[in-house]
């Protein structure tokens, strides 16, 4: 009786979400034929800009979402005190404001400066948008860090240095596995923020649109997609197999 | 030092969207409601509004009712598949929008506000999922088998004990499912056909063309508002204890 209830949920994702996968990854193989010609095709140097494109967005992205989050992580973590709660708050809030706003707000920004449409006003709509994805789980593993820790290190004569070397860093890397993975799958495929500021820098997302939007040519569009889900999948297992499970 | 450096990096978070609000708010002459007027005259975004509020609202209670039913039995019997409910969270939008729009298309379907709604309500389900079973978790199960032993039957003992129980895990998850619906982009304009336009959809037509506006950014202030209204009304929730 009570298993029921789970029925229509199953069946819903199953008819609406899973099946859908089912047909891309039909079409991939070039539905209703069978070829393996799109995966052949997508593979050629034609393709090859736009992989190499939206793997140095993501890269760029990822790196200085890093560098840029791990102090700010790591001050709200420890020494914040009476300010944490707030800006916890304050790092939390732009999950809240969807993607297309936060670019449009950078938009608004970039555009009286002249900075539009080029490499780097995508890189910087990309760390914009993703900081916060970044922030959240290098808080969440620093938190757990206790002073006590830090000052046994300081007593035991370590320098500031050997002490966030041999201390910090190793207790923050759940953190920075989970940061890296919630940034760099995102970017990978993302295309509002090519699209928006970049003009005509393109990457797999803009390719994808254009295919499937554009071009209507599901086959190729389809070949493309797979590949990217193979992507996210294999990266999702070598992080359960690291992390055990999916910390949000 | 590092004080500095916090500061910069929020300044850099919040100054982008502060500057959208208030040039929403300023002409040359200064302070103005005008674009907001302008908004409100402007039919396209009247019906888009309209479609954005439905579209949220209806997503939301199926979403609820599915997520929140499915929950329930996950949580009180021994059931595999679990993780059937945490794909749609992990899984890229974009991989899920195009393959809603590839079944669309297989089946015929006509595109419009029922196979966006669809898109919407499967994407909810797993959070709505998440969030309520989690809720429910903390919850000892002898509080059902109190009322089962008392005379009550199942559904009785759903509706009377489980639900409310339940209840700040599932308006919690209801927030969440109407911000996910009234903000979405990708699956909206990946499953959307002609005629159904959201409030999204109408920034990005113009967004994506470079154009930056006082209306436009308008716009941006009344969605950011909405957003910030939900986002206020979780913490309330999620804080509370039941």
């Amino acid at each position: 009786m009570k298993r029921a209830l789970a029925v229509p949920g199953l069946l819903y994702l199953f008819v609406l979400f899973y099946l859908p996968f089912l047909i891309v990854v039909l079409y991939s193989f070039g539905f209703p034929k069978f070829t393996l010609d799109f995966y052949a095709e997508v593979f050629k140097p034609v393709f090859f800009k736009f992989f190499l494109n939206s793997l140095l967005l993501a890269t760029t992205t990822t790196i200085l979402c890093f560098f840029l989050a791990y102090p700010l992580a790591y001050y709200i973590a420890i020494r914040a005190q009476k300010w944490k709660n707030l800006l916890l708050v304050l790092v939390i809030l732009p999950f809240w404001i969807s993607l297309l706003l936060r670019t449009y707000a950078i938009m608004a920004i970039l555009t009286p400066i002249g900075l539009m449409f080029t490499f780097t006003a995508v890189v910087i709509g990309m760390v914009y948008d993703y900081f916060p994805f970044m922030v959240l789980p290098l808080y969440a593993s620093l938190e757990k860090l206790k002073r006590s820790q830090l000052e046994a290190s300081y007593i035991l004569g370590a320098s500031p240095t050997k002490t966030f070397l041999k201390v910090t860093l190793p207790h923050s890397k759940p953190g920075i596995i989970a940061g890296v993975m919630l940034v760099f799958i995102p970017s990978l495929g993302e295309f509002v923020v090519p699209s928006m500021l970049g003009g005509d820098y393109v990457t797999l997302g803009t390719l994808t649109w254009d295919l499937f939007l554009r071009y209507h040519d599901w086959w190729r569009g389809s070949a493309i997609s797979v590949i990217y889900m193979a992507i996210v999948l294999i990266a999702i297992a070598i992080y359960l197999k690291k992390a055990g499970r999916i910390e949000l | 030092m590092i004080r500095i450096y916090v500061a910069i990096i929020f300044a850099f978070l919040y100054i982008p969207i502060a500057f959208v609000i208030v040039s929403s708010f300023t002409d040359e002459t200064g302070l103005t409601v005008k674009w907001f007027e302008r908004l409100i005259k402007d039919s396209k975004v009247v019906s888009a509004f309209y479609n954005s509020l439905t579209l949220a609202l209806l997503s939301t209670v199926f979403s609820v009712i599915l997520g929140t039913s499915a929950a329930y039995a996950f949580l009180r019997t021994k059931m595999r598949f679990e993780s059937f409910f945490y794909t749609p969270i992990v899984i890229p939008e974009i991989t899920e929008a195009l393959s809603l729009l590839l079944f669309y298309k297989l089946f015929s379907f006509p595109l419009g506000f029922t196979s966006v709604l669809l898109g919407h309500i499967a994407f909810n389900i797993a959070f709505v999922f998440v969030i309520v079973k989690a809720r429910l978790s903390g919850y000892e199960k002898s509080i059902e088998e109190a009322s089962l032993t008392l005379g009550a039957n199942e559904i009785q003992t759903f509706l009377k004990i489980t639900v409310p129980l339940a209840m700040p895990g599932i308006v919690a998850a209801s927030l969440i499912a109407f911000t996910l619906s009234w903000d979405n982009f990708i699956k909206t304009v990946f499953t959307t056909g002609p005629g159904f336009q959201t409030l999204p959809l109408l920034i990005w037509s113009q967004a994506a063309r470079g154009v930056v506006s006082p209306t436009l950014s308008a716009l941006t202030t009344m969605m950011l508002a909405v957003s910030m209204i939900l986002a206020y009304l979780y913490v309330k929730v999620s804080t509370q204890r039941g």
